[in-house]
């Protein structure tokens, strides 16, 4: 019972959500028939709209939808490049954000709204690269790398993206300052198919990688030595891994701005669901990763007046949630 | 002319600033279950990972099958050696069963097939340790650990099976359990390296034992006194007694 519970909470429940998540909007709701006979338009029917119902369709088909979309390619790309480096430098404290992918992509999605010469999605993974190398770097002494060393350059390299980000906001002009802060609280209500594109490739890209190399996760997370003791050399591994959770995480970040702790405990909440097993955690994270974003992201449209950044609600509701799971289940970390 | 497994000559090594290893030679043959046993600190877990790569060598030549340690790359090694390290520590609950299956990471690169997790089920039934299978790997004592983790190298059948303390923690039902496998390896051609503290159970299986004492190594022959040997290796006086054409000892401590 319980197991067919858990099945259906990560892999029933995105469609439904997705349906669901087309009705959530600051507009007044719509008719039934709005809906249905969109569909019936969507899959070639022939259906005469009036003007008034073709303004609806136009708020489904190009803000809803496109936001919807992308709040799930953004949770569940967060939760896998979360949960993949975890088991890559075997340490549950770790995000993309502590390890500074998540600031230095920042810093540079900033760099190109301020002084556009390159696209803000290049200028964020080429930053979100330079960080991870650089926290690497750091914590790298002896041919070893210990797991507190990585935390602490990680928050190294994450204040100095962050002190770089305020420069830069510094240096702005107000227009392009108010972009920029609104974009690092974490943002979707500027979802457009735009970027759905150009998040999408990324996005998907760097989470096929991971899924198909989602086993090797698992020798990963046994340590340096154990995978050369059995002749696997752990270190190409751990680029590609590294490149791919980079990729998806730029790529959000540029999306979508900051978005917080997400890639930390989305991991932890599918593990206490599906277990530590890379090959069944990879895509618990990927489906359940991107629904629970999408309930975050409905709750912060429907919920007040006011749109809440998503970056900020998250944190709001994720972390009480996972405080309450933590308790609950009584991990206990070594 | 025998053929040798391992074959190591003139190597030194050291250690900020502090030598470990001095301009030893060593030839372990291939098909013999030969035991490395020294005092703590002496340089048997740094000669094992020479051995097995962890670690690179500064000078001297270390032979695996007659080929040159440096130049063999990942996938070489792979087929050639299982390797036990002296100290593992998981971080996250994997199942036992998931924990012997990435055994054949080098084998099966996205994914394990039908074959590896027979293997699994079959090292699993050979080691008595299917009660063990589903449960979290962090949950074991240090000994089902331990047995675990030897289970992981036998998974993935190499010719050469190098074990850094393979009885540590375990039980003496487990030691006796764990020896004696490795004895059946042996005599279906694998050969197989171990570091031991126990002179007793390395007489008992052995049929080569080397000792490093002060930076070299010395291969333990019959000759001279067993007792007095023993003491210069461990600063402990032994006395030895006959048990069936072998010679076991016992320390006598200073109380006595």
């Amino acid at each position: 019972m319980i197991f067919f519970l858990k099945k259906f909470l990560i892999y029933g429940l995105p469609l439904p959500l997705l349906l669901f998540s087309l009705t959530i909007g600051p507009a007044d709701s719509f008719s039934f028939q709005v809906y249905t006979d969109w569909f019936r338009y969507l899959l070639g029917w022939e259906v005469q709209p009036s003007p008034e119902v073709l303004i609806q369709w136009n708020i489904l088909e190009n803000i809803r939808l496109p936001r919807i979309l992308l709040t799930f390619m953004i949770g569940a790309g967060l939760a896998v490049s979360g949960g993949a480096l975890q088991a890559i430098f075997r340490n549950p404290l770790v995000d993309p954000y502590v390890l500074g992918i998540s600031s230095g992509s920042a810093f540079g999605a900033a760099l190109a709204i301020a002084f556009p010469l390159i696209s803000i999605n290049l200028s964020a993974f080429a930053f979100g690269v330079a960080s991870v190398i650089l926290t690497y770097g750091f914590s790298f002494s002896n041919r070893n790398t210990s797991i507190v060393a990585i935390i602490l350059s990680g928050m190294i390299v994450s204040g100095i993206f962050t002190a770089s980000l305020t420069v830069v906001q510094y240096l702005s002009d107000p227009y392009k300052l108010q972009a920029i802060v609104q974009w690092t609280m974490g943002n979707l209500h500027q979802a457009s198919w735009e970027k759905v594109h150009i998040a999408g490739f990324s996005v998907l890209a760097g989470i096929t990688g991971i899924y198909l190399m989602r086993w090797r996760l698992n020798l990963l997370a046994l340590g340096d030595d154990e995978a050369k003791a059995i002749g696997v050399n752990p270190l190409r591994d751990k680029i590609l891994l590294v490149g791919f959770a980079t990729l998806v995480t730029s790529a959000a970040v540029a999306a979508a701005g900051i978005i917080s702790l997400y890639g930390l405990f989305v991991p932890h909440l599918t593990r206490m669901l599906v277990g530590p097993d890379n090959v069944r955690n990879v895509p618990a994270n990927i489906f359940f990763g991107g629904s629970f974003l999408l309930i975050i992201d409905n709750l912060s449209k429907s919920l007040l007046e006011f749109e809440i950044p998503i970056g900020i609600f998250t944190m709001l509701l994720g972390a009480p949630f996972f405080l309450f799971l933590l308790k609950k289940n009584k991990v206990n970390w070594v | 002319m025998k053929k040798e497994a391992v074959s190591i000559s003139n190597l030194s090594f050291s250690v900020g600033g502090r030598q470990l290893l001095d301009n030893v030679s060593l030839s372990v043959e291939a098909g013999s279950l030969t035991i490395l046993l020294g005092k703590n600190g002496s340089g048997k877990s740094t000669l094992f990972k020479i051995i097995s790569g962890l670690i690179p060598y500064q000078s001297g030549d270390v032979l695996l099958f007659g080929r040159q340690r440096k130049h063999l790359n990942y996938k070489d090694c792979a087929q050639l050696l299982g390797f036990l390290p002296q100290f593992h520590k998981a971080v996250f609950p994997f199942k036992v069963r998931e924990v012997l299956l990435t055994g054949r990471a080098a084998f099966s690169f996205f994914a394990p097939g039908k074959e590896d997790i027979n293997r699994v089920n079959a090292v699993l039934e050979e080691m008595e340790i299917s009660h063990l299978a589903d449960r979290s790997y962090t949950e074991l004592s240090g000994g089902e650990q331990q047995l675990v983790m030897i289970a992981r190298v036998l998974i993935q059948n190499p010719p050469f099976i190098m074990l850094d303390e393979p009885t540590n923690h375990l039980d003496t039902y487990y030691q006796v359990k764990v020896m004696d496998k490795l004895q059946q390896l042996k005599q279906q051609g694998t050969t197989i390296f171990c570091i031991m503290h126990d002179p007793n159970l390395a007489a008992l299986y052995a049929d080569t034992c080397h000792y490093i004492e002060k930076q070299k190594i010395i291969t333990w022959e019959n000759q001279s006194d067993y007792g007095l040997f023993l003491e210069r290796i461990y600063g402990v006086p032994f006395e030895v007694l006959d048990f069936r054409q072998k010679k076991l000892v016992t320390p006598k401590p200073f109380h006595l």
